[in-house]
């Protein structure tokens, strides 16, 4: 396998949105639909791009990938999936903000 | 192989109803779900059970299981020979990804008519899967990007059609610009796709090693800066240790503890070229343990000087 090609293939998280929401839906194993009503909760957030198309990050992807799990795990129905979307989404936006804030106190 | 106790991994009786096996499931999958789990091992705890719930279950699967008859669990484990005679088909429920699940679950229900069935036409053809591995990186590593080389486990297909997971060595750059807890997409580097299915991504979780000074947020690098009461009340330049070696920093006069002085543009570089975050020092006032005669008298003189009051604004005198 040669090392250039990945160098290449390596996307980060924050990449410009670039996927369909066939891809999408591809790489989550997510239904276009459960994917939809995800985006109408705004627990994944599209960008149109020049041609009035939506086009989803990777960081679409782990989220809808994370749903999948939540919800063949735990057998959660259509709402309580969205509440542990968003109370997930909730606790890393505290962390993140936790972690900045010991960044800045001392010790 | 190694004999799996699903009962013991859900801590459940043999002769447990299906009802308490969903609960022990339930409590185990809230445990160490690795989606919600901060424990260490949630993840190869959160395996186990599911791959225990998957059988049990399973009415079909939960008997096949019990006529195997009592193992120690850990214990070499080989197949009755008219095992594969047996046609069995067992159904997986709808997003199972068996390839998750042990060798020797693979052993036992594997997927393998129905892998032969499918292989061919296309037509069933199954994406492989995604993996994930986490990869721990220096700050400097991070600063510059990095070469990193994994042992993963991939889902592999043999020829008769078990799924087993056989270690690979993959080597992957980290690109510079990464931060602490990013998650960074392979495509196609995961397990490989059947029956023409494309393969599967591969999906690294990046941690900073702790490093002894600088911490980060995001892009942003912090570092705590020790300076004397009396560098805060003057000013002062002082050297700090930067990304990039050392730095003049300058402490304005009238500094105070926990004020954050930036350095802009001096963090972590941000992904394809567009800039760089920003560094803080924190000002931390430190005094000296032990005072020196003159010390202590200087510090006298001055407490008997100075008619600053910081406490002020409580009122009072």
């Amino acid at each position: 396998m040669s090392l250039e090609e990945i160098v290449d293939s390596v996307m980060a998280m924050e990449d410009p949105a670039e996927l369909t929401l066939s891809e999408l839906a591809r790489l989550s194993g997510l239904s276009r639909e459960a994917l939809r009503a995800l985006v109408e909760c705004g627990l994944i957030e599209p960008r149109s791009n020049a041609r009035g198309g939506r086009r989803f990050s990777v960081r679409s992807v782990r989220v809808a990938r994370r749903a999948r799990r939540l919800r063949a795990d735990f057998d959660l129905n259509a709402s309580g999936l969205v509440l542990a979307l968003t109370l997930l989404q909730r606790i890393e936006t505290l962390e993140a903000r936790l972690r900045e804030v010991e960044c800045q106190l001392l010790r | 192989m190694q004999y799996k106790d699903y009962y013991g991994i859900l801590g459940v009786a043999r002769d447990a109803k299906p009802d308490d096996i969903k609960k022990a499931y339930r409590l185990l999958a809230r445990k160490f779900h690795p989606d919600v789990s901060k424990e260490p091992d949630a993840e190869e705890r959160f395996k186990e059970a599911k791959e225990a719930y998957e059988v049990l279950k399973d009415p079909e699967k939960r008997s096949a299981y019990d006529q195997l008859g009592a193992w120690r669990p850990g214990q070499e484990f080989r197949p009755p020979p008219d095992w594969e005679q047996q046609a069995r088909d067992f159904r997986f429920g709808y997003g199972t990804d068996a390839a998750d699940f042990s060798d020797f679950f693979s052993a036992l229900f594997g997927v393998r008519g129905r892998r032969n069935r499918a292989a061919p036409g296309g037509e069933f053809a199954i994406r492989g899967q995604d993996v994930e591995a986490a990869v721990r990186i220096a700050l400097a590593d991070a600063l510059r990007g990095t070469q990193a080389s994994l042992k993963i486990m991939l889902p592999e297909i043999d020829a008769r059609g078990t799924i087993t997971r056989a270690p690979r060595e993959v080597k992957v750059r980290i690109p510079k610009g990464v931060t602490d807890g990013e998650r960074l997409r392979v495509p196609g580097k995961g397990g490989r796709g059947m029956g023409g299915g494309p393969d599967g991504d591969l999906y690294l979780h990046i941690t900073f090693e702790r490093h002894p000074w600088f911490r980060t947020s995001g892009h942003d690098v912090y570092l705590e800066v020790p300076i004397t009461s009396w560098e805060a009340a003057l000013g002062a330049e002082v050297e700090i240790p930067t990304l990039e070696g050392r730095a003049k920093l300058k402490i304005p006069a009238g500094s105070r503890a926990g004020q954050k002085l930036r350095l802009s543009g001096k963090g972590l570089p941000l992904p394809a070229g567009r800039g760089h975050g920003d560094f803080y020092a924190v000002l931390q006032i430190a005094t000296p343990p032990k005072l020196s005669e003159r010390e202590r008298e200087l510090f006298q003189e001055l407490a008997g000087t100075s008619r600053f009051n910081p406490r002020g604004h409580f009122g009072g005198s």
